[in-house]
């Protein structure tokens, strides 16, 4: 969950100093790899269905 | 850590350690500064190759009607113009500036796999050779523009052929090279260099890397299959045979834009190390900028189908690369967000690297903003093909990737030669390329919105105005471009001793811990990283 929040504000390139010092205590780049490659796919999915929705 | 300690004169049946000279040196070298600098000279020499051909381009267009050359001959150098700039000089220039910086900003005494780095070195020169001796066979070199697209592709002559292995190399060079990098950044770093300790330049070699793995295969594949279509009697792209032309593009794209995050990454590393040198403060958000080079190089991935938008794919299709590519600027704009705040209330000077540093903010910012204006379809379906993404990409490439490229060698000069390049040549340089650059390429806004189409040697009476001035501008950049060799060539031979650390605001290891010139071998006992 730690590593999802991480990638999620990534996204837009902020993370304040204390939360990155607690992610890079807390967190393998193995989790963060994975949680971004799972975020990518969630994204792909949201775009996909907003699509779908607007050409209704 | 001089070049000959004791340790390596009981080696003399070893060839990798003993040191030849002359011309043997450059061929059989192991030593990643001997190979970053091969890889620089080769770039340089081919950036002024293309640069040739942009010229003749631009002096063919700088009056309506045909003075210079003939439509095939025209169509040969938009295409090898491409193809050299892209792979030739751009993209060799990152791996000698990784070759020479990594291991010294990591504090390792080489790369992982130093013959190997010879191999992919000396394999990039026969591509060049074959690229650029394909002019002379006949039919004339590759007409298709660099994307290579089938079924023009299909119909020329050996060409083709000595582009299709001429990029297989590229690619078999490339592939080595990332494997070389990623397995020195991962093994290799000092003691006490924790990943998120690693200045921006590995970061984004690192992840540029990954990218390179990633897509080279892919597009080795689209360009096997072109040659299987033209000898070995397959369809995949010819609609005859039941195949499809628009799957050599939509593969094509899926190596492509990755491809421009490969050249653009490694800038945001270079442009992060000296911004922060020159405004005396550290990078703002160190850790949100790493965070979003990544985030940057998977979302490259699927934004493809916005070089498609006229091919016809379906709206649900349109719409989806609409909002991915409009949405992956986000993380880029955070980016110059964080330059701009670095500078913020920092205590400022303006020597050559910081001015090419700043004038890449500034002009690659524009080429991002007209990437938004193609990203939207109807708009992009209006203008795909013509000027206006003429003028898209060179700001991103040229004022982007090139600026920062020049960035970069006139920072590092004094650490590669020990010595001090000539401070007011080197403005003299960024004005004049600033200057030439937008007189050539602000203008080619005008003329795409306008409609005239990319790629032609002629034009309609209406576009000559603008097409004067943009020659003009580039022919005062391209000349201005000698400057920069006469630059290098001068701080080598000059006497101008540099300072370990000349600039007062840099604090990677290769400044704080080594002399300048760096010697030959680095590191050979790491340094210990607190
Ligand atoms: C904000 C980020 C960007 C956006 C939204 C964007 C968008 C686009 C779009 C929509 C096109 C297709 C135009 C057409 O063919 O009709 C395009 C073309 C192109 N872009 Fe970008 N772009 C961005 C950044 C970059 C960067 C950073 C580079 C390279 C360093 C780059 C290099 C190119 C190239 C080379 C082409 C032309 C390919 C060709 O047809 O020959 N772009 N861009
Ligand atoms: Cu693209």
């Amino acid at each position: 969950m730690e590593a999802f929040k991480a990638v999620f504000w990534s996204f837009f390139g902020v993370r304040k100093k204390s939360e990155y010092d607690k992610d890079a205590k807390s967190l393998t780049p193995q989790a963060v790899i994975a949680a971004g490659l799972v975020s990518a796919l969630v994204f792909v999915l949201a775009i996909f269905g907003i699509v779908k929705l607007v050409t209704r | 850590m001089s070049a000959a300690s004791p340790a390596h004169d009981t080696h003399h049946d070893d060839h990798a350690h003993a040191h030849p000279t002359g011309l043997k040196r450059w061929l059989f070298t192991t030593n990643h500064k001997d190979i970053g600098t091969l890889y620089l000279w080769f770039a340089l020499a081919m950036f002024f190759t293309g640069g040739v051909m942009a010229l003749l381009i631009r002096a063919e267009l700088f009056q309506p009607g045909l003075q210079f050359v003939n439509p095939e001959f025209f169509n040969s150098l938009t295409t090898v113009h491409g193809l050299v700039m892209v792979f030739g000089a751009i993209m060799p220039a990152w791996v000698g500036f990784a070759n020479w910086l990594i291991p010294m900003q990591i504090g390792a005494a080489d790369m992982a796999f130093p013959r190997m780095n010879n191999w992919s070195f000396w394999l990039v020169v026969p591509a060049a050779i074959l690229l650029v001796a394909s002019f002379f066979v006949p039919g004339g070199a590759a007409a298709s523009g660099w994307t290579l697209y089938p079924p023009l592709i299909i119909q020329q002559g050996i060409s083709i052929d000595m582009t299709i292995l001429a990029v297989h190399i590229l690619g078999a060079s490339s592939i080595m090279g990332s494997i070389n990098i990623i397995t020195t950044i991962l093994n290799l770093r000092a003691p006490g260099m924790t990943l998120m300790k690693m200045p921006l330049f590995v970061w984004t070699w690192l992840i540029t890397a990954y990218l390179l793995i990633a897509v080279m295969p892919v597009l080795a594949g689209a360009v096997t299959m072109l040659l299987t279509d033209r000898h070995f009697g397959t369809s995949f792209f010819n609609a005859a045979g039941g195949g499809d032309p628009t799957m050599f593009m939509h593969i094509f794209w899926f190596f492509g834009h990755p491809e421009v995050y490969i050249m653009i990454l490694p800038a945001f590393g270079v442009v992060s190390a000296i911004i922060p040198a020159f405004a005396r403060k550290p990078l703002f958000g160190y850790a949100s900028m790493v965070y979003a080079t990544a985030s940057i190089a998977i979302l490259s991935f699927i934004v493809w189908g916005h070089h498609m938008f006229t091919v016809g794919m379906p709206a649900a299709g349109n719409l989806f690369f609409m909002y991915a590519t409009m949405l992956i600027a986000v993380p880029t704009g955070v980016k110059v967000f964080n330059w701009i705040a670095t500078m913020w209330q920092g205590s400022m000077t303006f020597e050559t690297p910081m001015l090419f540093s700043i004038g890449f903010i500034c002009l690659f910012t524009i080429g991002g903003f007209s990437g938004l204006v193609l990203a939207v379809t109807p708009v992009d379906i209006t203008i795909h093909n013509t000027y206006y993404v003429v003028a898209h990409f060179h700001y991103v490439l040229v004022s982007g990737a090139l600026f920062s490229l020049f960035a970069g060698a006139y920072f590092w000069l004094p650490k590669f030669t020990g010595k001090m390049y000539n401070e007011s040549l080197g403005k003299l340089h960024f004005w004049l390329s600033v200057i030439g650059f937008n007189i050539a390429f602000f203008p080619q806004h005008f003329l795409g919105l306008a409609g005239m189409p990319r790629r032609i040697p002629d034009y309609a009476l209406q576009f000559a105005e603008w097409n004067m001035w943009s020659s003009i501008g580039a022919f005062i950049f391209g000349f201005s471009q000698l400057l920069f060799l006469y630059n290098v060539i001068e701080c080598i031979r000059s006497s101008r001793k540099a300072a370990d650390n000349p600039w007062e605001g840099a604090d990677t290891l290769e400044w704080t811990h080594l002399p300048s010139p760096a010697p030959y071998h680095s590191f050979e006992t790491a340094p210990v990283v607190k």
